[in-house]
């Protein structure tokens, strides 16, 4: 009996460490080599790309779907021959557990282990610190979501950002949303936002759209913050909200708590104009729709977002579907076509020299973007994409649909609207 | 005497300097106070009203994690994984087989209550005579343990169940209630509320089986003197198993309660777990009522945190309280002298 119950203690605390140390070990991460098809003469060194994402946490729905598109990437350029005529991509998954201090040590152990090149991190916080050590490293970064300014303004020269900053944002969602209260014939005069206040995300988004209304001459008549793991309700800032009384509630967070405001909005019978995701996790997924039902009717959301109107853009998503059971999310796209970015530099520098690649990332004028960007993807001094923006997209009648700037739209944007009007 | 009366007064300033240091903060005069309550008296009200609902929900999870650490001396780090569990669980079979969350408590209470037992049997019983962080890091394993086999089974992506009653007119008994309900300009869905009462009822319950049945005195027997309680016949091993099934039973009715405006993924259990550790450390550890106290009491602070401390998040309001009820009651509200 006593021995019985040793060996299960036994078992229970191997359990519990395994649990403990190997976290990664997702389902996604799958044996990477594909098997050798047409092996060249001389076989080439594998180049070795790191990924950091949160696959565990709260935010593990999207850092696994991230994670996902990586691999995916990186199986279908290998499928293609690979890079530098032969060269195989070999992925290197990791979870930052959304944690910053883990994603840094993370960040070192591959590139301990030889990665050549990072992609990262969807956390604003977590991607400062990586930033830090692939500077350090001299290994490149490239960021497909995390949309803080300072993470850029440290002087970095091996980081290079794909999506618009905070500021990009900002200004972007602002003018944004005059511009379609300006062609409906409406206005928009005062907003408050709340915005989510503990990762520094969706503070930096809330202090660039706040300057930039100020500009357009749109009253911040408040700004509430709220913890967004930790939220259960929202319904006493909503009424809070209700007694402000502003046109229009912008909001700036992660998805569980977008959606329970939307929910407690309606509850409350908030009387806005519209309500306005701002970098908002939830309000431009379709995930929305099935959760919220017809609640969700016209809820905006300027965000950044793969370009709806590229048919090499829905064929990925597509193909994504297919492979995974579930749909791409927005930065999975950009994971996506981080890889392709790495990839083409890898090319036309000639060399898997993480140096050589940093050189050709800075250099990079990519036209192939999936993107809904201004021009080809081509990176500042300073790392920032300089044809990013941000798109605003709308639910219409159950789907998610661009409807501004013009150029990109796919519906006219309605305003005001909230589904819970008379 | 001296010392006490020292360590009192030195108390009392420091209690005296928070209070002005916070009405100076405010910068409160009389006249600026009365516009101030006029401004914001709705959302004082809704901030009562949603803190008693939430606080109803929050002192469920907490009385189990009391329990628990009451008679066991565990303190369960798997509680909120296992809370997680049981939201699982209403999940799948509203999504499955449409069974509404509120019939579901039936089944996620046993299922819970014996995946408790279980879990004291096979993994906490052999590890007993361990020091206590062994055990304490045994439970943070569990909690590890679940969350990434329900990450596994369930994907991190986050799900949420909407019922196709109590928005807009909805019959109760003889009556039809237009919910959510908007009483003395507070808004009250009829979820919430729901959730609210049950909690209550099972709270109740959990009260009269503590206080008045003959398994709920060896309960309170073992909790207070192992020993004491072995000498006189009562089985402790059998109420250590049946005890830690009750508390995690707890968690699986607070998981079907909250599912109808909440979500689940692999860690929403964490959420209200953090806030029910705060709770059972304020009530006093291994107080049932000290609980239910310090959940209302966090509830409606946290609430209240949303008008008292603008741009701020509402949990920090909570922590001042905790820091301030330990300064003066180190053992928490209910809890024993040591």
């Amino acid at each position: 009996m006593n021995r019985i119950s040793k060996i299960l203690f036994a078992a229970a605390i191997l359990a519990l460490l395994l649990a403990a140390c190997a976290p990664a070990a997702e389902p996604t991460e799958e044996p990477a080599a594909p098997p050798p098809a047409a092996e060249p003469d001389e076989p080439m060194e594998d180049i070795l790309i790191g990924g950091i994402h949160p696959l565990t946490g709260g935010l593990a729905a999207d850092g696994i779907n991230m994670d996902r598109a990586i691999q995916m990437a990186i199986d279908e350029i290998n499928a293609a021959g690979g890079v530098l005529g032969g060269a195989q991509l070999v992925y290197l998954s990791s979870d930052s557990t959304g944690a910053a201090d883990v994603g840094q040590t993370e960040a070192e152990r591959l590139i301990s282990e030889g990665a050549q090149a990072l992609i990262c991190c969807f956390q604003s916080a977590v991607t400062s610190n990586v930033a830090a050590i692939s500077e350090r490293e001299g290994v490149p970064l490239v960021i497909d979501v995390a949309v803080m300014d300072s993470i850029l303004d440290q002087g970095h020269t091996f980081t290079f950002r794909l999506q618009p900053n905070a500021t990009s944002m900002g200004i972007n969602g602002a003018n944004y949303l005059k511009d379609i209260a300006e062609a409906a014939g409406d206005s928009v005069e005062s907003v408050v936002i709340l915005f989510e206040g503990t990762t520094g995300f969706g503070d930096s988004v809330r202090a660039a759209f706040a300057a930039e209304a100020a500009n357009l001459g749109i009253e911040v008549l408040d700004e509430i913050s709220f913890e967004p793991f930790a939220v259960t309700d929202l319904t006493t800032e909503m009424t809070r909200i209700n007694a402000l009384e502003p046109d229009v509630l912008v909001v700036t967070g992660y998805y569980n708590d977008g959606l329970l405001a939307a929910r407690n909005a309606e509850e409350v019978g908030l009387d806005v104009k519209a309500v306005y995701g701002l970098a908002q996790g939830t309000y431009d997924q379709p995930q929305f729709v099935t959760d919220a039902g017809d609640l969700a009717q016209c809820f905006f959301d300027s965000n950044f977002h793969w370009d709806a109107g590229n048919p090499d853009a829905l064929a990925v998503r597509e193909a994504y579907a297919s492979e995974f059971g579930e749909p791409m999310r927005t930065g999975a796209v950009f994971s996506y076509q981080s890889v392709y970015l790495i990839a083409d530099a890898i090319e036309r520098a000639g060399s898997s020299d993480p140096g050589a690649i940093r050189d050709a990332l800075a250099d990079s004028d990519y036209s192939e973007y999936l993107l809904p960007y201004t021009g080809n993807i081509q990176f500042d001094e300073t790392g920032e994409n300089i044809n990013a923006r941000p798109v605003l997209m709308q639910v219409q009648d159950g789907e998610v649909l661009q409807v501004w700037p013009t150029d990109l739209a796919e519906a006219s944007p309605i305003y005001p609207c909230v589904s819970w009007g008379d | 005497m001296a010392v006490i009366l020292q360590s009192r007064r030195r108390k009392i300033i420091f209690a005296a300097g928070a209070v002005l240091l916070l009405a100076i903060l405010l910068g409160l005069n009389a006249d600026q106070a009365s516009e101030w309550f006029e401004q914001n008296d709705p959302v004082l009200r809704q901030a009562l009203v949603t803190g008693i609902l939430i606080g109803g929900v929050f002192a469920l999870v907490a009385m189990g994690l009391t329990l628990i650490f009451g008679v066991l001396d565990i303190i369960n780090f798997a509680h909120g994984a296992l809370m997680t569990v049981g939201m699982y669980i209403t999940f799948v079979l509203f999504d499955n087989y449409g069974i509404d969350p509120y019939i579901s408590i039936l089944i996620t209470v046993p299922a819970l209550f014996l995946i408790g037992v279980v879990v004291q049997r096979v993994i906490i019983r052999p590890a007993s005579n361990a020091p206590p962080h062994n055990l304490l890091l045994l439970t943070l394993g569990l909690a590890l343990l679940l969350q990434n086999a329900m990450l596994v089974i369930f994907s991190g992506t986050p799900r949420s169940i909407r019922l196709d009653y109590g928005r807009g007119e909805t019959p109760i008994g003889p009556f039809i209630i237009d919910f959510p309900l908007h009483l003395f300009g507070t808004t009250i869905t009829l979820n919430k509320l729901i959730a609210f009462i049950m909690a209550m009822v099972l709270a109740a319950g959990l009260y009269i089986l503590l206080q008045k049945t003959d398994l709920g005195k060896a309960i309170r027997a073992s909790a207070q003197d192992k020993e004491g309680a072995a000498l006189v016949g009562v089985d402790i091993q059998r109420i250590g198993l049946i005890t830690f099934g009750i508390g995690v039973a707890c968690v699986g009715a607070a998981a079907s309660l909250v599912l109808p405006f909440f979500f689940v993924d692999p860690v929403a259990g964490n959420t209200f777990n953090i806030t029910a550790f705060v709770i059972v450390v304020l009530g006093g550890l291994g107080s049932i009522p000290g609980a239910l106290l310090g959940a209302f009491i966090v509830g409606i602070t946290q609430e209240m945190g949303v008008v008292f401390m603008p741009s701020s998040t509402k949990l920090l309001g909570v922590f001042i309280v905790f820091i301030l009820v330990l300064l003066f009651r180190p053992q928490g509200l209910m809890g024993k002298k040591e």
